[in-house]
């Protein structure tokens, strides 16, 4: 990718995330157990890791989606939550898609339980109580679950995307 | 449609929703698992941690003597709850507040500079987690 095509593609992963994030704050979403959302931001780092051929891309456009999110709703409490539950879940997903054996669903599934358990070790930090551990069943579940929703919706998107020229620019 | 999901990424949200239970399994080996709602008191005096006295699961009646400098209160853990029946102080008000038991409730004598606070283990249970 020359400089100004991926700074722009970038740009454009990090403005959907954002996107994604703020609707689903809108989004009323029925209580579950502490923690546990749907994770639509999600949906753009998986689709970045997948379409992107360089790992550290997607780990930027993580990054700055985290940053910015503190920024614009967050604010620096739901960051710590946030930085928990992305570092886990990308490092999980990157591991898992390294791996070669594990499809799109399986990844981004991983990912999402690996979300969630940063949420309850971030919890458990702040109020300094491990019992909020036992939380993390529900929550790999809700995980779980967002995670397959989030697959099967970037299985379709990939193949989509993987029709359109700009596709290919992306590989170089 | 081309499959989308193999036997791999099955075998690996199974064996990651097992071991999400390592937790629980933790917590119940050790057998603290009930202590969510365990509640102690601690009795200060002066700013100065004096006494804890675990509450939940007490029976019976078990008096404290405290006599400092500003004079004499003597605290009684009744069952699950504490409380200040005798004091020396001139206003009386820590025993007007009879027995406490729920964590975040507190008797307080100002004369003697004595506080009893009652606390849940585990530093105390928020009503609100913040998570995004």
């Amino acid at each position: 990718m020359k400089k100004t095509f991926r700074i722009i593609m970038l740009s454009l992963f990090i403005a959907q995330s954002l996107v994604l994030y703020i609707v689903e704050g809108m989004l009323p979403v029925p209580f579950i157990a502490p923690g546990a959302k749907l994770g639509l931001a999600n949906l753009i780092t998986v689709i970045a890791m997948y379409s992107l051929p360089r790992k550290r891309d997607a780990c930027l456009i993580l990054f700055v989606r985290v940053l910015l999110a503190a920024a614009f709703g967050g604010g620096i409490n739901a960051f710590f939550y946030s930085v928990a539950g992305a570092v886990l879940s990308l490092g999980i997903m990157l591991l898992l898609k390294g791996v070669g054996k594990f499809s799109i669903l399986g990844v981004s599934m991983a990912g999402g339980i690996f979300h969630n358990l940063g949420q309850v070790l971030v919890a458990s930090l702040v109020v300094a109580n491990l019992k909020i551990m036992l939380y993390l069943p529900i929550l790999a579940i809700a995980g779980a679950g967002t995670g397959l929703l989030i697959g099967i919706t970037s299985v379709f998107t990939l193949r989509h995307l993987k029709k359109l020229p700009i596709y290919k620019r992306m590989q170089e | 449609m081309k499959q989308i999901i193999n036997k791999w990424d099955i075998l690996l949200v199974a064996v990651l929703l097992v071991l999400s239970l390592i937790p629980e399994g933790i917590f119940y080996m050790t057998g603290n698992d009930a202590a969510v709602h365990d509640t102690y008191a601690v009795i200060q005096v002066d700013g100065k941690i004096y006494k804890e006295v675990p509450l939940s699961g007490h029976q019976g009646t078990e008096t404290i003597p405290i006599k400092t400098d500003h004079g004499y209160n003597l605290v009684i853990v009744k069952d699950d709850t504490i409380g200040i029946v005798e004091a020396d102080c001139p206003d009386k008000i820590c025993i007007s507040e009879g027995f406490i038991s729920r964590p975040g409730a507190t008797v307080v004598c100002l004369p003697h500079k004595i506080l009893i606070e009652v606390k849940s283990a585990g530093g105390g249970e928020p009503d609100v987690i913040p998570a995004h």
